[in-house]
């Protein structure tokens, strides 16, 4: 969902690009033998391709032109316009290795810039010294299999290489922190020299695992773990029997010596049986409690063992943070440069352990807040200077661990988030009545920041004030990772973000409650507290249920009307009610149970492969007993149970919109290639898509009722522009609620300035156009 | 055809597996499976109601006669929930109401349950619950008929064809289409 922030992927390109590399050099070589071998030549073309993409997309425009520039020659190939020759094949090894050394320094250019362009030009000259005409040999491109995702292949970057390769240059200097990372960061001549070095003595002492090989030992592991607290739990079982053992013997030693108090003519009858009796129950005694020991040392043994097991199982998937920050640096010059701000980001404990699962979620968070911070937080130089601050932003990102948890935080010194602002906007865009703001406390109001759609910006961009960004910070920090998201901000000071993230996602602590008859766990991260109130205690207010807590109204909803369960033996009026009160982004519910049953530490499993997600469920634990439970999902919890309070009334349609049939879209675009990417994005995601080749055929059809969900609209075409188009719409009674979305390559800002003023409510420039870009912004426009 | 299909036949069909033997026997030098020389396809059958159905015997993992379900609220009626299969989380899907088959007692999660089995396809397992498991036949590849036509749309989504087993009209399960994942989009 990141589209800005390529050089977050640039090891995932380079992985990708190690592959492609491999099969390129090995389709020259077996090309050499067989110069005719047409699926060799169409295989070696997909990958240059490919190699073009994502090159493309991860910012390493070098990489991109060469991989065109060998296209370019090849097609010819292919269309027979050239033969093959062994001099092709040389310059294909050089640019392919042009290419291995670009890749591995993650776009830095090779020693002297002139070899690059030498080998460009060189390649241009093959490509064009064959048929064609000098000068017109790019039209020979894209012979493309028909993938969509070539990155907008749009002229109009081009000139952004330059730039790119710019930043490439100064790319590597912070940061070195993370010795343990892969190629991001690595550096000219002897410097490379000797991390090879390094690594080559690494290697000895690591062996190389597939995820997946980790994986399916944790899931072994966790079957072990789980076996082991049924154990523990027969040792308990098996201490209560010992315990009735003793019992029994004791009131047997009390029945004997009663017995032996009987006279002794009435005993002999039955004397021996006693004896062998006694002897029997000591022998019983001394067996069982023997073995109720050896079984509980056993046990305790092996358990120790097993946790051990758990944690170096665990410690197998655990990386250092830097993997992931080591890509900030880039990020956050791209982003000030972006937003023309100036920011120093200075990044602590790089070397804090992290589940890789957890990891790998946790980028797209960290980028979104630090954008916000860059965007929002920081202010401009002159503003800054005039408030007494030094005229350079700073960012602090850190990590550490805190028992259990790792908390990561995001400070910035800038203007801070200003509570009356996001108020008004929240009652602008319909979150909250007026009322509901006052009553807010500014730290309640900052939390809206973090609704699905939120933004104080007046206009959607792709840079900023599209309202995606920080709802997806809540999404990935609470409901995937089971963490916790606190902001704290001080006007004028700056503001803190503040993630709280389990160590692994594997294992976590639970409270297990019952109701209408069934057993629940519900993860204790997100309960503020557990009540048992009397019900005098709960309060009608307008109609709904609600206890008071420190001063604070908490509303109260039956957990099993938010299941869909039924009533099962409804307590008795007299007795206490037992509540637990769940906070999460700044709300508070009161979730009212029929039974707390304890707390405990619980694996987490899915729900298996059918079912991929269910409403409230977040998945299973199997406890003890071999008992499935269901894990209760906390986000979806408070998301229905606000709605049932009715606390939450505008954003609930969101769900039902499905049912309304595929969702429309006008596209207005004069270019065939852009218009028909545009289409297989829309129609790729299930809307039903109509076009138009300029403004004016566009309104024809709004005016006929076309009625779409949203106008996607370029600027320059014929006849009527997408600003014309958009201004035109924006007047219309009947049309003015469509959503227009202008996409284009006019960057400069006055142009976005016509846009805003021509009344568009999103403005996506090409050159960092995307899919994801692109149906996000629709999606929260229309949802 | 997986390659251990033709031994989880023959343990059930000892006949046929001394058929394939001989027949492997005689064509040694022949690769793998191209031993027999009719295509055929095994079938698991199972009553639902009054009717009978099939699975492809590839598909099917294990058969279950004592399962304890844990009931998942909201989610779709024809998912009774989910059980634990060592320690395997498995949905378990009542394929009658599904494929809605009339006539047939309703299950009761409390009670004793019915059968099940448990049925894979590439991305999906579930356990699906049945009135009476079947014998395992083995039919020619040919003789599978395309679903009867006369099926309305909605049950006919889940048949993938039918065949005719002693004068006994049987529909096969689709099972893609029973094992389509739920809530994949929100």
């Amino acid at each position: 969902m990141v589209e800005f922030d390529r050089s977050a992927f640039i090891a995932k390109f380079q992985e990708e690009a190690t592959d492609l590399l491999q099969r390129l050099n090995e389709g020259i070589i077996n090309l050499e033998a067989d110069p005719a071998d047409r699926p060799l030549i169409d295989q070696w073309l997909r990958d240059a391709h490919t190699l073009k993409g994502s090159s493309r997309m991860v910012g390493l425009m070098e990489i991109s032109d060469i991989a065109h520039r060998m296209e370019d020659v090849m097609v010819k190939v292919r269309d027979g316009e050239m033969t093959y020759t062994p001099e092709m094949s040389d310059l294909f090894f050089e640019a392919l290795d042009t290419v291995v050394f670009l890749s591995e320094n993650a776009g830095k250019p090779a020693a002297d810039e002139h070899d690059l362009d030498d080998l460009m030009s060189r390649m241009v000259e093959l490509a064009t010294s064959g048929v064609a005409a000098p000068g017109s040999a790019p039209a020979a491109a894209a012979p493309a299999p028909a993938k969509a995702d070539a990155a907008a292949a749009d002229p109009a970057d081009q000139g952004d290489a330059a730039d790119e390769e710019q930043d490439a240059e100064d790319l590597d200097v912070e940061e070195e922190d993370g010795p343990a990372h892969e190629a991001a960061s690595a550096g000219d001549g002897p410097v490379r020299a000797q991390r090879e070095e390094t690594l080559k003595a690494k290697t000895q002492a690591t062996v190389r695992i597939r995820t997946s090989q980790v994986d399916r030992l944790l899931n072994l592991v966790s079957e072990v773990v789980i076996s082991q607290i049924k154990d523990q739990q027969r040792v308990r079982d098996l201490r209560a029997v010992a315990t009735l053992g003793t019992e029994v013997h004791s009131m047997w030693g009390r029945l004997k010596s009663m017995l032996g108090l009987l006279p002794p003519e009435e005993q002999g009858a039955f004397v021996d049986d006693v004896r062998l009796l006694d002897e029997l129950f000591a022998e019983q005694r001394k067996m069982l409690n023997g073995i109720v020991k050896e079984y509980a040392d056993d046990s305790s043994r092996t358990s120790t063992v097993v946790a051990d097991l758990q944690e170096h199982a665990m410690e197998l998937r655990m990386l250092p943070v830097s993997t992931v920050f080591s890509t900030f640096p880039r990020a956050m010059r791209d982003l000030a440069r972006q937003y023309k701000k100036d920011v120093d980001l200075i990044i602590e404990g790089g070397d804090t352990e992290l589940d890789k699962k957890v990891l790998e979620e946790i980028n797209d968070p960290l980028v979104h807040i630090m954008r916000n911070a860059v965007d929002h937080g920081i202010e401009p130089a002159a503003d800054r200077v005039a408030a007494g601050k030094p005229a350079k932003g700073t960012i602090r990102l850190s990590a550490r661990q805190e028992g259990d948890h790792i908390v990561i935080e995001i400070a910035d010194d800038g203007a801070g988030i200003d509570p009356d602002k996001v108020r008004a906007a929240a009652v602008r865009k319909g979150y909250i009545t007026e009322s509901e703001a006052k009553s807010l406390s500014d730290r309640e109001a900052r939390y809206l920041i973090f609704e699905k759609g939120f933004s104080t910006a007046a206009i959607i961009t792709e840079l900023s004030g599209r309202g995606v960004g920080m709802d997806v910070v809540r999404e990935f920090v609470v409901e995937r990772l089971k963490g916790s998201l606190d902001v704290t901000s001080e006007l004028g000071q700056g503001s803190r973000f503040r993630l709280t993230i389990p160590l692994t996602l594997a294992i976590i602590r639970a409270l297990l409650l019952r109701v209408s008859g069934q057993t629940f766990a519900l993860p204790t991260s997100s309960i503020e507290e557990t009540l048992r109130v009397e019900p005098g205690e709960v309060i009608k207010v307008e109609g709904r249920e609600v206890i008071r807590r420190q001063k604070r109204t908490i509303p109260l909803v039956q957990l099993r009307d938010i299941l869909g369960l039924d009533a099962v033996a409804v307590p008795g009026t007299g007795e206490k009610i037992p509540i637990a009160t769940l906070g999460f982004s700044g709300h508070r519910l009161g979730l009212v149970v029929d039974e707390f049953v304890g707390e405990q530490q619980i694996v987490i499993k899915t729900l298996g492969s059918h079912l991929r997600r269910v409403d409230n469920t977040a998945g299973v634990t199997i406890l003890g007993a071999g008992e499935v439970v269901p894990i209760l999902n906390v986000p979806d919890l408070m998301a229905n149970g606000r709605q049932m309070t009715g606390m939450r009334s505008r954003r609930s349609g969101v769900v039902k919109e499905k049912e309304a049939g595929p969702r429309r879209v006008l596209i207005c675009e004069d270019s065939f290639t852009t218009r028909e990417l545009e289409r297989s994005i829309f129609e790729a995601a299930g809307y039903a898509v109509e076009t138009a080749t300029d403004g004016a055929q566009g309104l024809a059809k709004l005016r006929e009722g076309l009625n779409p969900d949203a106008v996607v609209t370029d600027v320059q075409m014929p006849n009527m522009t997408g600003f014309e188009l958009t201004r035109a719409v924006k007047s219309d009674d009947l049309l003015k609620d469509i959503p227009v979305i202008i996409v284009t390559s006019l960057e400069r800002d006055e142009e976005k300035a016509e846009g805003i003023e021509a009344g568009a409510d999103a403005y996506i420039t090409k050159s960092v156009f995307n899919q994801d870009t692109l149906l996000d912004t629709v999606e929260r426009l229309i949802g | 055809m997986t390659p251990e299909q033709p031994a989880m036949l023959a343990m059930l069909q000892a006949q046929h597996m001394r058929e394939v033997l001989k027949e492997r026997a005689e064509s040694l030098a022949q690769v793998g499976e191209e031993a027999s020389a009719v295509e055929t396809v095994g079938l698991l059958l199972f009553r639902l109601g009054e009717e009978w159905y099939a699975v492809g015997i590839d598909r099917v993992r294990e058969i279950l006669n004592e399962y304890e379900v844990t009931r998942i609220p909201r989610v779709p009626d024809f998912i009774l929930g989910v059980i634990n299969v060592r320690g395997e989380i498995v949905s378990v899907t009542d394929i009658a109401t599904l494929m809605r088959v009339p006539s047939r007692t309703e299950v009761d999660l409390d009670g004793v349950l019915p059968s099940a089995v448990i049925v894979a396809n590439e991305s999906c397992v579930s356990a699906i619950v049945v009135d009476e498991i079947g014998d395992i036949v083995d039919v020619p590849v040919d003789s599978l008929e395309p679903p009867l036509s006369t099926l309305d749309k909605t049950q006919g989504e889940y048949i993938a064809g039918s065949v005719y087993i002693d004068a006994r009209l049987i529909g096969i399960a689709n099972l893609d289409k029973v094992l389509e994942p739920i809530g994949e989009n929100g």
